[in-house]
């Protein structure tokens, strides 16, 4: 640092007006660095942003393949090895929760679907739930076995993207493309039902937007014929992969206690031995009806998380398989006015995703908008677990344990 | 609705509970004062009775009037979500007690409230911006943040800065800000 007038962020020239924006934007603020050191806010900054002997710093991301979205992860590193790991969050971050504040209660669902892009409907769910309390409304039971069915169907698209990405993280090519084919399958399956591929906004207050049609229930049943199977010959190119299985395992050890301090849940909770799933342990919408397994892996490693996710998806194949046998007739949407007006109340409600408990919490004012709205995303706690597994592993390291853990950041960042 | 999680809390935090306990639904609510966080968290959290063993969420709530700190937590002793309600912090200086003691994984969440409310959250090792940058200067989801205008204030956005602290006084009149009747 040299002495005299800071610097500008921006590349000034001297013949700038002095009505140049960037002349007034300086004049005004001031020049603030925005990347360390400045001086740190905090004890745990300053101790991560001073070097010790022999170490340096590794910025990976915001835009890294690896990242799955716009992580910024800065390590610091002596040799290969990783000392202390800063994410830094908030490149995606779109207010969502202010933005629902100034919606109302129909046009904030919508809103809920980008926070986790590829499971979409486990965002809607907790959001018409939580509306649903604040108004009491009882949902038709077709209704509830149409939502199980369809975000059952998500959590496998989920899953088999997981399992590609992974794959692809730690270098294998091939599995993503067996990925996107079972998802993609999905995904239209979910569009003939939902009317969108990805952002489905399909859950409405006190129901769903549309009944079972005969193209979605053509698709699913063809599907459902050889789902299994394809499953078990994607696992082939995995299971057996020395390289694969070799660079996962005993990586990334999480164990229960740590596991409830930090607040893991779902699978990368189950994958330490706890068989813990708020379907079960909070019971929501008529899980209670349905028969299904919780499993479990005792190992705890990033390799026991890959395997626990196959085995979720055939469970959740046997609750389709249930749902599709056990539907009622009946109404799919709750009687309602166009504009609901809650009394006021909190609400707040919680549904088990792919990667955890994504939740809602909801004040109501009495006024046609939420006046809070508060969305609690799974990957965002998960997250904190890279300062806990990264330290003493190797950089290359941070592929297998960050995909492992399955973050999607348009949850993270809100 | 639990009852018996009602009785056992009432008996237990008797005089702590600053309001009524309300019941609805699957939820239970219980509110207390920002300096018996520690205690009734602790309570919660080891006493075998109630033994809510995981921080399910937690985040802040300005109402208008005051500002509030809400915890939810799961417990395998009843099928309710409890809610923990820390009520009546200043809107000026909003100061609550960290439960990163208990839950290591609140050290982001208190950073998210601290982000977009600013609570203070004392205990919180790390307690900075996190998803907002590090010269932002307000707090977004505070009832007196007004989207167009003082989301322009950030210096990152826009060409003129014109931020203040958190209570800027040439912007909002006290009656345009949303205040709920919740309480």
């Amino acid at each position: 640092m040299t002495a005299g007038p800071p610097k500008s962020r921006y590349d000034i020239p001297a013949h700038a007006s002095a009505d140049d924006p960037r002349v007034m934007l300086e004049e005004q603020i001031g020049v603030f660095e925005s990347i360390p050191p400045y001086p740190p806010r905090t004890e745990r900054e300053a101790e991560f942003y001073s070097l010790g002997d022999g170490q340096m710093f590794l910025n990976i991301g915001p835009h890294h393949p690896a990242t799955h979205g716009v992580l910024r992860v800065v390590f610091k590193i002596s040799g290969e090895q990783i000392v202390d790991v800063d994410p830094v969050l908030g490149y995606l971050h779109r207010g969502v929760e202010k933005l629902c504040e100034n919606a109302d209660y129909h046009q904030a669902i919508c809103y809920m679907d980008p926070l986790e892009y590829v499971s979409s409907l486990f965002c809607e769910w907790p959001a018409v739930m939580a509306f649903e309390k604040l108004l009491d409304v009882e949902v038709p039971r077709r209704a509830e076995y149409i939502r199980v069915l369809s975000s059952e169907l998500n959590r496998i698209a989920s899953h088999a993207l997981f399992v590609g990405f992974m794959a692809l993280d730690l270098g294998g090519l091939t599995p993503i493309l067996y990925g996107f084919i079972e998802r993609d399958e999905m995904v239209e399956m979910l569009a003939s039902l939902t009317g969108q591929r990805m952002l489905f906004n399909y859950f409405r207050i006190g129901g769903v937007n549309g009944d079972l049609n005969h193209d979605f229930m053509s698709r699913l049943g063809a599907w459902m014929g050889r789902a299994a199977e394809q499953i078990e010959a994607n696992l082939g190119l995995l299971n057996e992969n020395e390289i694969f299985v070799r660079r996962m395992r005993g990586m990334g050890l999480l164990d229960r206690e740590t596991a409830f301090s930090i607040g893991v849940t779902g699978p990368n909770l189950r994958a330490s031995g706890v068989p813990f799933d708020f379907r079960r342990a909070h019971p929501y919408s008529v899980f209670p009806e349905l028969d299904f397994d919780i499993p479990t892996r005792q190992e705890g490693d990033c390799l026991a998380r890959y395997p626990l996710r196959i085995d979720e998806i055939k469970q959740s194949l046997r609750i389709i398989d249930q749902c599709l046998h056990e539907m009622p007739d009946g109404p799919v949407m709750a009687k309602l006015p166009r504009l609901v007006r809650p009394r006021p109340g909190r609400a707040f409600a919680g549904v088990e995703g792919p990667r955890g408990l994504n939740a809602v919490y909801a004040i109501a004012d009495g006024a046609d908008q939420p006046f809070r709205m508060r969305v609690h995303d799974p990957s965002f706690v998960n997250l904190q677990l890279l300062n806990l597994m990264l330290p003493g592993n190797l950089v290359a390291d941070m592929m297998a344990v960050f995909s492992s853990l399955d973050p999607i950041m348009g949850g993270i960042d809100k | 609705m639990d009852r018996a999680l009602r009785r056992r809390l009432e008996q237990r935090f008797g005089e702590r509970l600053t309001g009524p306990i309300r019941q609805r639904h699957d939820e239970t609510e219980i509110r207390i004062a920002p300096a018996d966080v520690p205690d009734v968290m602790r309570t919660l959290h080891d006493d075998p009775a109630f033994a809510f063993v995981l921080l399910a969420d937690l985040g802040g709530v300005d109402t208008g009037h005051v500002m509030q700190v809400v915890y939810h937590v799961w417990g395998a002793t009843t099928h309710d979500w409890l809610r923990v309600v820390a009520d009546g912090l200043s809107r000026d200086d909003p100061r609550v007690p960290s439960v990163t003691f208990l839950w290591q994984g609140a050290e982001w969440l208190e950073r998210e409230a601290y982000d977009m409310f600013g609570i203070t959250f004392e205990g919180n090792r790390d307690l900075r911006r996190i998803f907002m940058p590090p010269d932002y200067q307000s707090y977004p989801l505070r009832k007196d943040f007004f989207l167009a205008d003082d989301a322009a204030r950030s210096p990152g956005a826009g060409v003129r800065h014109m931020e203040q602290s958190h209570a800027p006084t040439n912007a909002v009149p006290s009656s345009a800000v949303r205040r709920s009747r919740v309480g």
